[in-house]
Formats: C-alpha cells, sequence, structure tokens
C-alpha cells in the first residue's frame, strides 16, 4: 500500500482525509539527523568505556629463592604463582603450569605434567602427550639474582628445554 | 501558522543543542584522546627513542601493581624511562632509568618511597600538588626520606663516633678506590675495567661486615711481591684496631640511603625524644612524631610561613623560630644552624611508618617492635643526646629558654658530689611531677633500668666527678625540731623556693618525687655547699649580704623541708 | 535482474527457489516490518506513528494548542525526565568500575577519574545531571503549582508527583555517599543522625528505652552504628536498585496519568484564546455526530467527547520535536557542565578527622540550616509538615479560578509578589535574629530540650508563614490565594536559607561573609 496523494476534494475536511506534508523538511531533517548523531557519537563513547586501559594484574616478573633440599629434577611451585621450577645440571629452568586448553593449573607428576580438568598429559619438557591442549605449555625466563635467589619472568618464554633424566 | 512557527522554533532548538553536544563530544574526545600528559609524554618519549624502536613503542597507560602493598603507580606512564620493559634514556630527566637503588621500583611501586597520588595521571594530581590529597611527594632533594616509609626503626649509631669514623675513612683515602654514595672511586687503568675497590654505599645493608682488614692486608703483601707500589702501596696501610672499630661503624651505617643516618643521628643527639615520643619512645611533653612525615599539608597552619606551602618549607620554618609558626608553642628555640635544620628536616620527612604487611618489614623493625631492640645506640652519650640534652644542655651545663624556667645544671660537679648515684636513679625514674621533667621508668616508652644506669654513668664521664662516697646513716636521720626550722626557711629559702616551698626562682622543694629520692644528707649538703653557677648559695660561707648558718641551723631546715614528704 | 540470474529466477518456482528469493528481499521486508505505518506524512500515518510505537504510544494523537507554548511547562517535566535518563544510562556505566567497599570504593572513583576511558567525563556528566535533575524536579513542582494544575482531576498525580520528588532527592542522597571520601563520609554521618533526630523528641519525653523509632531509622539506614562497610552497601542498593526502580514505577504512573487526566491543563477558554488557527484542520465538526466506542466503555471524564472543534495539531511533528529538543537541550547542558567543573572528590573518608564545615549535598544545606537549630525540627519535623502540606493542597484548594494560568487564582502575581516580599523578609529576619543574638540556650543556658524542639528559628518561620497565608485566605476570601501565599513564602524559604547554608555558613557552622574569611586558610 503506497502513501500518495493530497487531500481528496469534499465539502468537511476532517482528519480521516488528511493534507500531505511538505516532503522536504530540510530543518528538521538537519535537527533529528544531528539528534541522531550526537546520541550515536555519545554511544560510541560510553561502548569505548568497559575496556579497560590498565588491568589490574600485578607484575608478571617475581623472586624466589628455591629450598635448599631441592632435588634435581624435582618441581618447586611457589606459592601463589603457576610456574613450577627445576634445578637441572645446576641451572634453574621454569616451566608454565598454565594448561593451554583452557587455563587450568597442571600437576606436576612422574612422567611430566596432567591437567585435572580435560585430561591433557604433558610429558617432562611440556610437549602435549595426549588430550585437547593445542600446544606446549611455555618455557619462561629465569634469572639468577645470586643469593640462591632467581628471577622468574612469566612474560617472556624461551626455547623449549627438554629435562632429561640425569 | 502558529503551530507551523511554533514546529519551527523547536526543530532550531533542537537542530542548536544536538550540534552544541555534538560539539562538546568531538572536544571531549579530542581532550581524552590527545591533550592529557601521559600521551603527549610518550608522544614525546617515543620521538626519542631510536628509529627502529619507535614502531614498538605502544603510546598507552603503564603501571606497576604490587597488590601486597595496596599500590598502582601510574608515575611510569609518563616517566616511561622507568616502565617494565623500557629503557631510560639517558640526558631527559623525564625518561631517565630509575637510579640504581636497594629497592627493585618494579616489585615495591613508586609512592611507597616518593609519597605522591600513583592512581593519578596528571603532573600535578599525581606528584600530590593539589587539594585534597594528604601526601604530595616528599621534595626530589630529601628523597631518600622515603625509606622512612618501611623502614621506621633504622639503627643509628652514636653520632660523634659516626662522624669520626667518616673521617678517618676519608682521611685514610679509602674514597680513592672505594666509591661511596656517588663520591671517590678510581676506574681501573687500561681495559681490565670496573672499579678499583667495590662501591660501599650499602656496605652495611649487605649483610655482616666481611674481615675487610685482614684481608686488605693480606692483598697488599701480594701486591708488594708482585708489582712494585700500584694504588695499593700509596692508599692502603694498617689501621690501629680503635680506628678500625669506628670505620666500622661507619661502613655499617652506609645502607643505601645517603643522609638518613646522619640525620637520625643528629637527631638523637639533640634530646628531641625528652619531649616527642617516636614509635612510643620518649617523653610526651610535645606532640608524637611517630608519623610527622605523612602530615597533610592541608591541614597545617601556614600563617607564619613564608614561601611554598609544603610539609618541609613548614618543618623548615618551625625549627627556625618554633613560636612563631606554631603560637603558644612549648618547644623552646633551639638556635639551629640551617644544616641542621636541613638535616632535622630531612629525618621529620622520614617519620611515615606507613602500614604495610609485616612480610615486608625490614629486619631492624622486627627486632625493635618484636623484641623491643632499640633503633639508637644504647650507651649512656647516645642515650643522654636522645633524652636529657634538650633540657640539661649538651653536656649537662642546664638550658635557660626565653619564657620558661631554667633547666637545672646536672653535670656540675657541685651536684654531683652531694647527689648519689641513687638519688639520681630515683630522679631520672620517677622524675618531677609538677615539672618538665618526667618519670622515665614509669612509663612506657620511657628507660630500661640499666640504660637509666648508663645515662648516670655518662655523667659522671663528662663531669668527672665520682659518686659521693656510700652514706652510712639512714635517709632520714635530722632529728631537729622543725619549728625551729620554719623561721629560717622563711628568712633564707622561701624567697627563690617559695614560702610553701612551690618553687619560684629556684626548684619546688614540696616535691614528693624530690623528697622521695632525696637523702636527709643530700639536703644538708646542698644547703651547706650552695650550687656553684646557680642563684643557689653554699650557706656555710659567708658572704656580704648575710651570715652562715651553723649546722644544728641546716639541720633544722631540712627537718622543716621534710614536713612535706610527711605531709604532702 | 532475472535475466542475468537465470537460476535464481528458474528456481523460482521450487522451494529453494523461494527460499532465495526471500533471502534476496530480506532487507527490504524486515525495514519494512520494522514501523507499522510507513513514513508519517499524513496526519493519518502520523498518528499511526504515535500509536503504533511503544516508546511513544504515551503520547496523545494529537495535542492542543495551547499545551505546545513554551511558556505552558517550559518543558521542565521533560528535562526532569531527560536528566534522569542521562544519569541512568551513565550510572549503569559507572557500575562496571565502581566497588561498594569502603576504601576501595574511593580507589575505584580515583580510577573512574584518571584512567578508566571515559570515565572522568561519565562520571562528571552523572554528577551534574543528578542535580539538574533535582532543579528540574523543583522547578517542575513550582510550575505545576504556580498554574494550579494540581486541581481535579489531577490531585493524585500531584501526589505521585511529591513521591517523585523524595525519591529524585533520595537518589541524590544515596549517590552522595558512594565516592567514599570525606565529603561523602561527613555529609552521611549528618544524615544519618538527622534520621536518629526523633530521639531529640523521645528522649526529651523520657521514652526512648521502649520506642525510638529515631534510632530504629538509623539503623536501617546504616546497617550499624557508625558509617562503615554495612552503610555503603545499603546506600548502594538503594542507589543503583531500590530507589531507581521506585522512580521508574511512579514515573510510568505519572505519565499514564497525565494523559488519563486529559494532557496538559489548561484554562476554560484556552480553546478561545489561541484562535481556530490558520490552515488547521479541526478534528471534531462543530456538531458532532460519531461516538467513539472507547469513550462509551472507559467510565469518568473522557476528554474529547462532547466539546467543540479543538484546536489541535498532530504530536508528530509538533510535540515530538518539542520534546526532543527539550531532551538534547538537557543534555547539552549536563555535557557543558561536566566538560567546565569536575566532579568533587576530596580526601579518602577519614572517621578520625571531621569535615569542618561538613556540607551536605547543596540541596539539603536549607534543612541544615535548620539543623543547626534543632535536628528533629529542621530534620525531620519541618520536612515532614511541608512535604505533607505539599500534598494535601489539591485536596484542601478546590477551587477552579485560575486553573492553568500562570500565578492563577485570587489575587495572582500581586499576592505573589506579596508573599515572596514577606516570605524573604521573614526569612531574612529571623536569621538575623538567630545569627545576631543567638537563640534560647545562648539566653538561657538551662532551657530544657523541648523548648528548643518546639521553639526554634525554623519552627517559628514555620508559624509566621502559616499565620501569613492565614491572613491571605482571609483578605482574598479564597484558599487558593492562601495556598499561593504559603507556596511563595515557603519556596523563598528555602532559597534563602539553602543560600545561607551554601556560602554563609563555614566552620563549626559559624556565620561568615565570605568563605575567603574562614579561619586557617
Amino acid at each position: 500500500m503506497s502513501v500518495h496523494t493530497g487531500r481528496e476534494p469534499g465539502p468537511r475536511p476532517s482528519r480521516l482525509d488528511p493534507p500531505t506534508l511538505p516532503r522536504r523538511d530540510f530543518l528538521g531533517l538537519a535537527a533529528v539527523g544531528s539528534a541522531a548523531a550526537a546520541l550515536f557519537f555519545a554511544l560510541l563513547g560510553m561502548l569505548r568505556l568497559p575496556k579497560a586501559a590498565v588491568l589490574p594484574s600485578p607484575s608478571r616478573k617475581f623472586r624466589v629463592a628455591l629450598p635448599e633440599s631441592l632435588a634435581d629434577g624435582e618441581a618447586f611451585i611457589p606459592p601463589g604463582r603457576s610456574v613450577a621450577l627445576f634445578r637441572h645440571r645446576g641451572q634453574v629452568r621454569a616451566i608454565s603450569t598454565v594448561c593451554t586448553h583452557l587455563g587450568c593449573i597442571v600437576k606436576p607428576d612422574a612422567g611430566g605434567f596432567h591437567c585435572p580438568c580435560h585430561g591433557s598429559r604433558f610429558d617432562r619438557a611440556g610437549e602435549v602427550q595426549k588430550g585437547p591442549a593445542p600446544a606446549a605449555l611455555p618455557w619462561l625466563e629465569v634469572r639468577d639474582a645470586g643469593g640462591g635467589v632467581y628471577v622468574v619472568d612469566a612474560g617472556k618464554t624461551v626455547p623449549p628445554a627438554p629435562l632429561e633424566q640425569a | 501558522m502558529a503551530g507551523a512557527l511554533r514546529v519551527r522554533a523547536s526543530k532550531h532548538l533542537l537542530l542548536w543543542s544536538s550540534l552544541g553536544t555534538l560539539a562538546l563530544l568531538g572536544w571531549a574526545a579530542y581532550a581524552e584522546n590527545r591533550l592529557q600528559e601521559w600521551r603527549v609524554a610518550q608522544r614525546a618519549y617515543r620521538q626519542a627513542l631510536p628509529e627502529d624502536r619507535r614502531a614498538e613503542f605502544a603510546v598507552q597507560l603503564r603501571q606497576v601493581v604490587v597488590p601486597a602493598l595496596d599500590v598502582a603507580d601510574r608515575c611510569v606512564s609518563c616517566h616511561v624511562g622507568m616502565a617494565a620493559g623500557e629503557s631510560g634514556l639517558p640526558g631527559d630527566p623525564l625518561f631517565a632509568a630509575h637510579p640504581d637503588v636497594a629497592h627493585d621500583p618494579g616489585s615495591f611501586g613508586c609512592t611507597v618511597c616518593h609519597g605522591g597520588q600513583g592512581r593519578a595521571t596528571s603532573r600535578a594530581d599525581a606528584h600530590g600538588d593539589v587539594s585534597h590529597w594528604p601526601g604530595p611527594m616528599i621534595p626530589a632533594a630529601d628523597a631518600f626520606a622515603g625509606c622512612g616509609s618501611c623502614h621506621t626503626h633504622l639503627e643509628v649509631p652514636r653520632q660523634d663516633l659516626l662522624e669520626r669514623g667518616h673521617a678517618l675513612f676519608e682521611r685514610h683515602d679509602c674514597l680513592a678506590c672505594h666509591r661511596v654514595e656517588e663520591r671517590g672511586g678510581t676506574q681501573r687503568p687500561g681495559d681490565a675495567g670496573g672499579m678499583e675497590g667495590p662501591d660501599l654505599s650499602r656496605a652495611g645493608a649487605a649483610g655482616p661486615l666481611p674481615d675487610w682488614h685482614a684481608s686488605h692486608l693480606r692483598r697488599l703483601e701480594q701486591e708488594l711481591e708482585t708489582a712494585a707500589g700500584g694504588p695499593w702501596q700509596s692508599s692502603f696501610a694498617p689501621l690501629p684496631p680503635e680506628e678500625r672499630a669506628l670505620v666500622d661503624i661507619y661502613l655499617r651505617s652506609r645502607v643505601g640511603a645517603p643522609g638518613l643516618v646522619e640525620s637520625k643521628a643528629l637527631f638523637h643527639s639533640l634530646g628531641c625524644r625528652g619531649c616527642h615520643p617516636v614509635n612510643g619512645v620518649g617523653g610526651d611533653d610535645g606532640p608524637d612524631l611517630t608519623r610527622m612525615g605523612q602530615r597533610d599539608p592541608g591541614q597545617l597552619d601556614f600563617t607564619g610561613v613564608e614561601g611554598k606551602h609544603t610539609l618541609d618549607g613548614w618543618l623548615r620554618e618551625h625549627f627556625r623560630a618554633p613560636g612563631r609558626v606554631v603560637p603558644g608553642s612549648q618547644m623552646p628555640d633551639l638556635a639551629l644552624s640551617e644544616e641542621e635544620i636541613d638535616r632535622l628536616t630531612f629525618y621529620m620527612l622520614s617519620l611515615r611508618r606507613t602500614e604495610v604487611p609485616e612480610a615486608f618489614w625490614p629486619a631492624d623493625r622486627i627486632r625493635a617492635e618484636r623484641f623491643g631492640q632499640r633503633e639508637f645506640a644504647t650507651d649512656g652519650a647516645t642515650l643522654y643526646g636522645t633524652f636529657c640534652a634538650a633540657c640539661h644542655g649538651p653536656v649537662g651545663e642546664g638550658m635557660r629558654y626565653p619564657g620558661m624556667p631554667a633547666f637545672p645544671a646536672i653535670a656540675q660537679p657541685a651536684f654531683l658530689a652531694v647527689a648519689g648515684d641513687e638519688f639520681l636513679r630515683q630522679t631520672i625514674a620517677h622524675g618531677r611531677p609538677g615539672r618538665r621533667m618526667p618519670a622515665w621508668a614509669d612509663r612506657e616508652g620511657g628507660l630500661r633500668p640499666e640504660e637509666i644506669d648508663a645515662v648516670i654513668a655518662h655523667l659522671r664521664e663528662m663531669s668527672g666527678v665520682p659518686p659521693p662516697p656510700p652514706d652510712p646513716r639512714p635517709r632520714r636521720w635530722v632529728q631537729a625540731d622543725p619549728a625551729a626550722g620554719a623561721p629560717l626557711f622563711a628568712a633564707h629559702c622561701s624567697g627563690c623556693h617559695g614560702p610553701a616551698g612551690g618553687g619560684g626562682e629556684g626548684p619546688a622543694l614540696a616535691n614528693r618525687a624530690l623528697q622521695a629520692a632525696a637523702t636527709d644528707t643530700y639536703f644538708y649538703e646542698t644547703i651547706r655547699r650552695g650550687r656553684h653557677g646557680t642563684a643557689m648559695p653554699g650557706f656555710s660561707s659567708p658572704s656580704p649580704s648575710r651570715g652562715t648558718l651553723a649546722p644544728d641551723e641546716i639541720e633544722s631546715i631540712v627537718a622543716f623541708i621534710r614536713l612535706w614528704e610527711d605531709t604532702p | 535482474m532475472s535475466s542475468s540470474r537465470p537460476l535464481v529466477a528458474a528456481a523460482s518456482t521450487t522451494a529453494l527457489g523461494r527460499f532465495l528469493e526471500n533471502l534476496r528481499r530480506l532487507p527490504e521486508r524486515f525495514t519494512a516490518s520494522v514501523s507499522r505505518g510507513g513514513a508519517p506524512t499524513t496526519d493519518r500515518t502520523r498518528s499511526g506513528f504515535i500509536f503504533g510505537n511503544v516508546f511513544l504510544h504515551l503520547h496523545p494523537v494529537r495535542v492542543h494548542r495551547w499545551s505546545l507554548r513554551w511558556s505552558t511547562t517550559w518543558g521542565l517535566g521533560i528535562a526532569s525526565f531527560s536528566a534522569f535518563a542521562v544519569t541512568l544510562i551513565t550510572g549503569v556505566l559507572l557500575m562496571f568500575y565502581y566497588k561498594p567497599y569502603p576504601d576501595v570504593a574511593y580507589q575505584s572513583i580515583k580510577d573512574i577519574h584518571f584512567v578508566v576511558p571515559t570515565g572522568r567525563f561519565i562520571r562528571n556528566i552523572h554528577r551534574w545531571a543528578g542535580n539538574v535533575m533535582v532543579i528540574c524536579v523543583l522547578a517542575h513542582m513550582a510550575r505545576t503549582f504556580f498554574t494550579a494544575s494540581y486541581r481535579p482531576p489531577r490531585e493524585f498525580n500531584w501526589v505521585v508527583g511529591m513521591g517523585l520528588l523524595v525519591i529524585t532527592l533520595g537518589l541524590a542522597f544515596t549517590g552522595y555517599l558512594l565516592p567514599w571520601d570525606q565529603l561523602a563520609f561527613w555529609a552521611i554521618t549528618i544524615g544519618a543522625n538527622i534520621a536518629q533526630s526523633p530521639r531529640e523528641v523521645t528522649d526529651a519525653l523520657g521514652v526512648t528505652a521502649w520506642f525510638d523509632p529515631g534510632g530504629l531509622q538509623k539503623l536501617l539506614l546504616l546497617g550499624s552504628e557508625e558509617v562503615g562497610a554495612e552503610a555503603l552497601i545499603r546506600f548502594y542498593l538503594l542507589h543503583v536498585m531500590i530507589l531507581p526502580l521506585a522512580l521508574a514505577a511512579l514515573l510510568a504512573v505519572h505519565f499514564w496519568r497525565v494523559r488519563k487526566d486529559g494532557g496538559l491543563t489548561r484554562p476554560e477558554d484556552a480553546d478561545l484564546r489561541v484562535g481556530p488557527g490558520e490552515g488547521i484542520t479541526p478534528v471534531f465538526t462543530d456538531e458532532p455526530h460519531k461516538t467513539y466506542h472507547l469513550a462509551a466503555v472507559v467510565p469518568g471524564r473522557s476528554p474529547a467527547v462532547g466539546r467543540g472543534p479543538e484546536r489541535t495539531l498532530p504530536s508528530m511533528p509538533h510535540l515530538l520535536y518539542a520534546e526532543l529538543a527539550v531532551f538534547m537541550l538537557t543534555i547539552f547542558v549536563c555535557l557543558a557542565l561536566a566538560i567546565t567543573l569536575d566532579a568533587p572528590l576530596k580526601e579518602l573518608a577519614n572517621p578520625a578527622v571531621p569535615e569542618n564545615p561538613a556540607k551536605a549535598p547543596w540541596y539539603f544545606l536549607g534543612l541544615q540550616e535548620l539543623v543547626s537549630f534543632s535536628a528533629f525540627m529542621g530534620g525531620i519535623g519541618i520536612p515532614a509538615i511541608v512535604v505533607l502540606g505539599l500534598a494535601l493542597i489539591p485536596y484542601l484548594d478546590r477551587e477552579r479560578a485560575g486553573t492553568g494560568e500562570w500565578f492563577g487564582g485570587p489575587g495572582g502575581g500581586r499576592l505573589v509578589a506579596f508573599s515572596a516580599a514577606f516570605g524573604l523578609g521573614a526569612v531574612l529576619a529571623v536569621e538575623a535574629v538567630a545569627i545576631g543574638l543567638g537563640w534560647i540556650r545562648e539566653w538561657w543556658p538551662e532551657a530544657p530540650q523541648l523548648l528548643i524542639t518546639v521553639l526554634n528559628p525554623g519552627t517559628l518561620l514555620t508559624l509566621l508563614y502559616a499565620l501569613f497565608s492565614v491572613a491571605m485566605v482571609r483578605r482574598h476570601d479564597s484558599t487558593r490565594a492562601g495556598a499561593l501565599a504559603l507556596f511563595t513564602c515557603f519556596l523563598c524559604g528555602f532559597i534563602v536559607l539553602t543560600v545561607i547554608g551554601s556560602y554563609f555558613r563555614g566552620p563549626n557552622w559559624d556565620f561568615y561573609w565570605s568563605p575567603a574569611m574562614w579561619p586557617g586558610h
């Protein structure tokens, strides 16, 4: 049903037989258009708000002192961190314990690591052996700060360093 | 067409309101994305980077987050050179890397040491130079005062030993090889690299001092065998043991906070704790200074202070003339030198005592708070300097401050010759109620018995007067008639000590603590011999203005004075 | 088109072809389905535009030309609603980052100010839109009163409006605590103790031990003895949930009743006064020969039936443009304020160091001035009398004269001007005495508290205004004249007390000619 034509002739105009409006209302269009533009622009600004500019997460670099009694190849997990540290032939290595599948924390065991959530298994080098995990566990940068203290940077990965049984 | 006109007006209003809104939104977006100070700073930083590193540098907010300390410091959004993963640009103070300090700023944040408003991202807000921010930054010149936030109980040695140790260190030319607080040290010749000797700026913080003297001697012998001379021969020679001990004191105080130990040692030589408690130790006549460095400048009265309205400005002016800055202040004008004022201001700024989890407490704070160890040396000289010197003078000569009653000269030989150690102990322990002398043993934060003994020993040492021989008589041996003493007291004593012994120019005798501490011998001998250097004459020797008192007259006066002990 | 795509054309007879055809026409059909009536180009489609839209159908299809005059309402109702909409949207956005727990709350506001994208601007808008809303609501109430628009059949809507006013003030007040700064903490401490002030009376009567409405009120408000985490979460709940929901519910009733009570008030002779208008098509013929089914089944007064030709215009575009214009103007004002003035944020709340002076938000400073004489009378007694008195106006003034006219009724503008003069004079005189000479406590230190509660500058002022109003009722032989006098007096009192509380009261609530004379600054 198309809308067109003006008033029909008749003795008494009424609401049911209305006149057409002038079609070209530039002022009205400009006014409504600028209002819509302003509201749209405001909406864009408001949509920026939920994406935080800074995250409250602390520095991923931390210091850790290894216990004297830690045997070669035995995992040490500093409290509150999802990183496992090993002594290996006089060096110290760190590997992330965050499962690459969906972020659960893997547990070290005799053969490597296993994830309790969906059954992924990783060998001692962090490589996936079975389960849904798509990638190997990353090895992290460790710096010797002297005095038995090491600085682990969980934000920096290093090439995998397999831990062979000595 | 009134209706059409009206709708036209509405459309105009709508159009212009909308356009105005659009313009405001546009300006707000521009200001937020282009004009923010940290963005301007980071763009300048990126421009100053080498070409190849510009691309990987993103202009974004940066911060240091330390949840345990409740720290989220955005300072590194402008001071980009100190941000994680960035390197400083030398030459530009804004973009420089953080100087090497004892603690990694990345694990402690910025505001813990420097103060200011870490959450802010504009210069004035972040530096705290705005209203409604109680903790502005510590001025850069006094930056190491920030150590006091956690190191509340930094141990300080005796001031004069520290100064002598420092002087010896300089005199023996240790700075020829070693670097201390940006001074001294020599680069090794040739391409050997490094310094001739290690940097000793933090020798005291690195654990126990090694036996440096023995190892230096061994090295000296080796050097003399292999090479002929070198710096070892010209710079090092064996030190006598007492000098070694003084150098050790100096080295132990090198903890990476230049100036702080010296300032604190000065504070503990001027007797400030005699009135002011710090960390719960000290008198209670003056305000508690434990958190003086955290006072909100917005809450201070600056009517008597010229210049900038900052805490350090207020403190400096206050040390120059306490009464002008705090009307009615009971603090005497100590006539300090400008250098001393700078140091005391520095120490005051360091009195911060921020609430931090115990895991962050330094060892000396734990030793002090948990095991009761003093943060100052506990030899008699330091204790005297810490608690007594402000009123009784640096060498016990007594002080007269304008508008205050005179403070007694306690190292005076005439006094120490009649005052036995027990009298001194009682006096220090229980004070003089009603006067400014506090009871040091009766209160928390006072002196411990062995410390009181050390102070007494120090008094004896200063004056060179040994304790009087033990008195075989009981404390109250005078048997005379007090009625006979009354007119004598009225004639000879009441002028200075008051008709009812309430004191005036002379001390109050009707004082319970004095009566309890003093023996009859003490009163008797004091009346007989008098006090040199005070208005108290010796009544056994004649003077032009009055006659002498016979021993029985003195005894009757003592008996009269003793009435105040029996019926206080 | 079909020739270029024979596959589609050929397939159009099959179901798959029809599906593809549907897919092709999807944008066009979707666009057509959004609007029920098509473009609003004729009066008929414009009517459809209004009643076919869920958001607009609360509007009448046609609106009287009297209602379209600027001076009828000055758009204050729409402005209030617009400011509410702005606070609602910005408030929801702020909730992304705000954490209602002491100290953390303050830090989250600092974060919103410094690092949240657009956060500072959004918070400023929220703050100023809240203030704009309070001003508009108060002005809207004054407009409604002065045009005598509370009269039957609109009595109940006036009462609903009073409820909206109270909720608006409640929203503003509860929002005041959330930043957890010194300003907030001490204003709320004072507010909570005002809630407790009925104890002033119960203590004086010695019945507090078993009848303590004041203590109960404070306990309900704070959830504790002091302002703390419990109070903060309660204020947060009130601010973001209970009060906005209550406001929205009452707002729906308010709008609905505006429609059902016959739109905006207009004088009996409004038709004559606006004239027929050029080129306007009357809706009704002079002799109506048509009944409306709806009118027949709905009891009560019907808005249209039985009248002569109306001087109405279609709401679309006349009313909608006006409303949209006011909406955008309100947004513009809020944004302009937000861009020039930062919302205040003082030091972190410190229960050990009171703010001096601790001032409530400005719209409560008039009350705080009265509270400084008697906590109960200033904080509860007089406000309760005022709100109750205002709510009862439409039931006590049953006259018809002046309905829909500014300052309508016996006495008119002259009476309002005279009342304003009296109202200003009385409040200034009472304040001058209280500030210059003190009050009963200063003259007679042992005066019983009950005496001061009953007789203080606030109650004296209320009494003066009431007596003046009674005199005006007698003089003009009209309850409307009394109402006009009373309302004008209270409005002047409110303004003067607010100004005194804002600008002339300093530390210890002492009088100062300017804030520059406050000590210690």
